[in-house]
């Protein structure tokens, strides 16, 4: 089960895949690119947590997974951990990541956004700018929430984004 | 040597995905349904004990007759169980193993909807060959 691929080329299929999703197939209803992209993480999610829990023992409790998605399976898929865990020990985890390796190559900077300069107004492009980015992050919401799903943990996640390139994503287990 | 065998794979909603008799012995009608019987009823034992340890192989959790069931639990709470007689208890643990690594492409394969039944014929033919090799 091991052939190779550049990093960058997954890197490209992500990005071209949630652009595809806003921009052509749902281009005029956010929502639901949002929530088919978030399926496809899901679906991802689900398949990658059954192979990477193969060799080792199952799991005892929640924070037990927990604690796997930020080690073992974070460190599969970006080849480092997540930086910071909280709890609030009622069923609320926020996973941190300082440099999520996706958002490294997204910028914000509004100058170079349109060409249309007429109508721009800077808070509206840095609106669609944060718009486009968190179309992007919804996609490892879906593979943790997949992930958490297969183990037993049914869970809502979202994500926080206030300074990029760090993100944090929130786990809500569902009771 | 002439032995009986059935395999089924358990979903974590209990839906049997999978089944197959892989023993070398004559096949009689009726003993399939039978064998089917047992490994059903013994799910509930596994229920219980799946909680109480983190291993994944839960080796021999119930008996009937001369027949013992095997069961093998992945992190998913797929269940992989087995009936077998007691002649055939050391290649167990890497038959599941196997069985575990073919169900793993099964399921990587973005056209099987998880919990769904495991029609692929190559699988199949693994499975048995597997049975062959081990049991």
């Amino acid at each position: 089960m091991g052939r190779e691929v550049a990093g960058s080329c997954l890197d490209g299929v992500v990005m071209e895949m949630v652009s595809a999703y806003c921009g052509r197939f749902y281009a005029a209803k956010p929502e639901l690119a949002a929530g088919r992209i978030e399926a496809i993480g899901f679906q991802v999610g689900h398949q990658l947590s059954e192979r990477y829990t193969m060799d080792r023992p199952r799991f005892t409790d929640h924070l037990e997974a927990i604690k796997f998605i930020c080690k073992d399976f974070w460190s599969e898929l970006f080849k480092k951990q997540i930086d910071n865990l909280k709890t609030n020990h009622r069923g609320t985890f926020v996973l941190q990541d300082n440099c999520f390796p996706w958002l490294t190559h997204v910028s914000l900077d509004p100058s170079m956004e349109s060409t249309d300069a007429t109508e721009s107004d800077p808070a509206l492009l840095g609106d669609t700018a944060a718009q486009t980015t968190s179309m992007l992050l919804y996609f490892p919401c879906g593979i943790i929430r997949g992930a958490l799903t297969n183990l037993g943990i049914p869970c809502a996640v979202s994500a926080d984004m206030s300074n990029l390139p760090a993100c944090s994503f929130v786990v809500r287990i569902k009771t | 040597m002439a032995s009986t065998a059935c395999f089924v794979i358990v979903s974590k909603n209990d839906i049997p995905i999978y089944d197959a008799e892989v023993g070398s012995a004559p096949k009689k009608e009726d003993q399939a349904y039978q064998h089917q019987f047992i490994l059903h009823a013994a799910l509930d034992v596994v229920q219980d004990l799946a909680w109480t340890t983190n291993a994944m192989s839960l080796k021999s959790v119930d008996r009937f007759n001369e027949l013992v069931v095997s069961v093998y639990v992945t992190a998913g709470h797929t269940r992989f169980m087995l009936l077998h007689d007691t002649r055939t208890e050391d290649g167990i643990k890497s038959f599941f193993q196997e069985v575990h690594e073919l169900y793993i492409k099964i399921f990587l394969n973005p056209l099987y909807l998880p919990g769904s039944r495991i029609t692929s014929s190559h699988f199949d033919t693994k499975v048995r060959a597997l049975a062959r090799k081990y049991l």
